[in-house]
């Protein structure tokens, strides 16, 4: 997967490209509108980063000559300024998502890889991880054959981490995508919830499955 | 000064001015009038008195030379009166002896007892004329008549010099006018002057009320009290700043020493790690703050416009005991209420009621209970977040709403949490309001209804 980052501050745009290698993916790095417009232009990317606020062209600018030349590969765009004419203005010259600065790096790697599954195959039915299954028609959850019992969120929560094995999820975006709480909140729910989802699903297995990355979020994998 | 026409002094001085006109000019026509009239009168007296003269002087003398002896007689030392007696036979008597009495006589042919005005060689004369029965038993007609002249020039001349006493008198009056109209807008110079030395660092100032006219107190009072908004707005302002300052300062000064001092010699991954991540969250935390103080900013300004979408309340109360409700541990949560519909903007009232909910939920004690109900108050749907536990102190509530306060400085929060809740409220045309008696803690939002309700479907 090749990712082609529009981003002029150099530290920012340096960080970007290597956290995204370090992800898995190309990544290429251009300063300004007018180079991330050829690049763009010349298709070989399958998913476009873009800063708004650029020398030379600025994003939109970028964004709307490539959607005039029918490129349409997905384009999460950046911001400083939480406008909301600056999202609907994005969303409307037809960028995908957005991401206001500051953010948090595994954040975005949730929207890249979130942008990059859309429109493939639909999403698998039974999901599994070591020893762990579930079923998510029948809402089954089971660990080394027995049952473990879940509420509604606890299901939601570990269905997103069983979606995303191997990827760090942040806080907020792991509130965002099960509680639909879409700000930060400045308290430690998550966090409480992975716990109580841990005492479930590890605790009393091996082996673990859920870990914590410090200042980052969580991941599942297995270690 | 370009805006003359506007000059409160010039207007009311050429007021007064018009007005002082206007009453002399009147007092002046009555005068003349009433001179004239007088002038008449006297005139009129004289005549019918000479008329009446020669008739008693006819009625006794026996012939027309005795009859012009004893009258000429009776008119000695007359001057400007002139008396004509004329029987069918001619000229009887002449005073003065002159051509004057005669033409007077002649022009007089239609006049009568009634004193009348004649104009005769230029000059102006008033004239009576009536018949006479002599003794010697001829009708005789006299004619009796006056120059007039030294009247007319006296009220002329009065006339003039009224206009012309007039005319400084208006000049006086606009001058004395503006003299009374300055003194009287000194308060108002005076109310310029304390304004005009007001700067920021001044707010303080006020302009004293004691010694000011009725008339302005009110502007006054208006004035100081615009002042006492604008120095709490400034104070809150300064205050504001400060408090960030404090507040930045902190988490950065945290930062930088752990950073300096893991720096100052070589240590494990493991360490590095640790430092890393620690800043991470401290970096969290400074980047949620300056979003809060951001959006704080921003709806002090009028910039936060809330979307208009429909937003179910009870919905929402369950989505967001859903998520706080795992921070209840062993505190009783309860949510009830009417179904109601509002149009506003589902993330920020979102935030609101989000934020009233941990406060409530971190502030009851283990075993106690938050409520959260949706009840309609005529237009208005209300939303009350309250909790058990010990009050909020009086003090305390009156500031609960400004930012950086926390009522017990346990808390985690940066101390903003409620002041957006009162932004997104305000926002959204509502109003938030806190309580607290004996052992429940009240937080009620009233939101506008727009006269919509929505049923169950």
């Amino acid at each position: 997967m090749k990712i082609l980052i529009v981003e002029d501050e150099a530290k920012t745009g340096d960080y970007l490209k290597q956290g995204l290698s370090e992800a898995g993916f190309t990544a290429d790095l251009v300063r300004n509108g007018v180079d991330g417009m050829h690049e763009g232009l010349a298709g070989e990317h399958d998913l476009l980063i873009l800063d708004v606020n650029l020398p030379g062209l600025d994003g939109w600018q970028v964004l709307k000559a490539l959607r005039a030349a029918g490129r349409e590969l997905p384009v999460l765009f950046l911001t400083a300024r939480d406008q909301v004419e600056d999202r609907v203005k994005g969303l409307e010259l037809g960028a995908d998502d957005y991401l206001v600065k500051p953010f948090a790096f595994s954040e975005l790697l949730a929207r890249v890889r979130t942008l990059l599954r859309r429109g493939r195959a639909r999403d698998a039915e039974t999901l599994a991880l070591a020893d762990l299954e579930l079923d998510v028609l029948k809402r089954r959850a089971t660990r080394a054959g027995r049952r473990i019992d879940l509420t509604a969120k606890e299901f939601a929560l570990l269905e997103l981490f069983l979606r995303r094995p191997g990827e760090v999820l942040s806080r907020s975006f792991i509130a965002s995508q099960v509680w639909d709480m879409n700000f930060d909140s400045d308290t430690n729910v998550v966090e409480v919830a992975i716990r109580r989802l841990r005492a479930k699903v590890d605790d009393d297995f091996a082996p673990k499955l859920i870990h914590t990355l410090r200042g980052m979020g969580y991941v599942m994998e297995i270690r | 000064m370009t805006h003359w026409r506007h000059s409160i002094t010039l207007r009311l001085s050429l007021a007064f001015a018009l007005l002082a006109t206007l009453v002399f000019a009147a007092l002046g026509a009555y005068l003349s009038r009433s001179a004239d009239a007088h002038m008449t009168e006297l005139d009129a007296h004289e005549l019918l008195g000479k008329l009446a003269l020669a008739r008693h002087v006819g009625s006794r003398e026996q012939s027309p030379a005795a009859l012009a002896a004893r009258l000429g007689d009776a008119l000695t030392g007359e001057h400007g009166v002139i008396v004509a007696v004329d029987s069918e036979k001619g000229a009887i008597f002449r005073w003065p002896e002159t051509a004057l009495a005669g033409e007077l006589a002649a022009a007089a042919g239609a006049v009568g007892e009634t004193p009348s005005r004649l104009a005769l060689g230029g000059r102006d004369y008033r004239v009576v004329a009536g018949g006479l029965e002599t003794a010697w038993g001829e009708t005789a007609r006299v004619v009796v008549g006056r120059d007039i002249r030294h009247h007319t020039d006296f009220l002329d001349q009065l006339q003039r010099d009224f206009w012309l006493a007039l005319l400084a008198a208006a000049l006086l009056t606009v001058v004395v006018g503006i003299l009374i109209a300055r003194h009287g807008m000194h308060p108002v110079r005076a109310i310029a002057q304390t304004a005009g030395r007001i700067s920021a660092g001044q707010l303080a100032e006020r302009i004293p009320e004691a010694n000011v006219p009725p008339e302005l107190a009110e502007l006054v009072g208006a004035f100081n009290a615009m002042l006492g908004r604008l120095e709490e707005s400034f104070q809150r302002l300064s205050d504001f700043s400060a408090d960030l300052a404090h507040e930045l300062r902190t988490p950065i000064h945290t930062l930088r020493m752990q950073t300096e001092v893991s720096l100052a010699k070589p240590r494990s991954d493991d360490e590095y790690r640790d430092l890393l991540a620690s800043n991470l969250e401290e970096y969290e935390r400074l980047s949620r703050m300056i979003a809060d103080m951001l959006f704080l900013a921003k709806a002090d300004n009028g910039l936060v416009v809330p979307q208009h979408e429909a937003v179910r309340l009870l919905d929402l109360g369950r989505q967001l005991f859903d998520y706080y409700g795992i921070l209840a541990e062993s505190q009783q949560l309860a949510l009830d209420g009417e179904d109601l519909t509002v149009r506003g903007d589902r993330l920020m009232l979102q935030r609101a009621i989000g934020n009233l909910l941990v406060n409530a939920i971190q502030h009851t004690p283990a075993a106690g209970r938050v409520a959260l109900s949706v009840r309609r108050q005529e237009d208005a749907a209300v939303i009350t977040v309250s909790n058990s536990g010990p009050p909020i102190p009086a003090a305390a509530l009156r500031t609960l709403f400004e930012r950086f306060v926390r009522v017990d400085h346990a808390g985690e929060g940066s101390g903003l949490g409620l002041a957006i809740a009162r932004s997104i409220v305000l926002a959204h045309g509502g109003s938030i309001a806190a309580s607290s008696f004996g052992q429940l803690t009240e937080f009620v939002i009233t939101l506008p209804l727009a006269g919509q309700q929505a049923g169950n479907g």
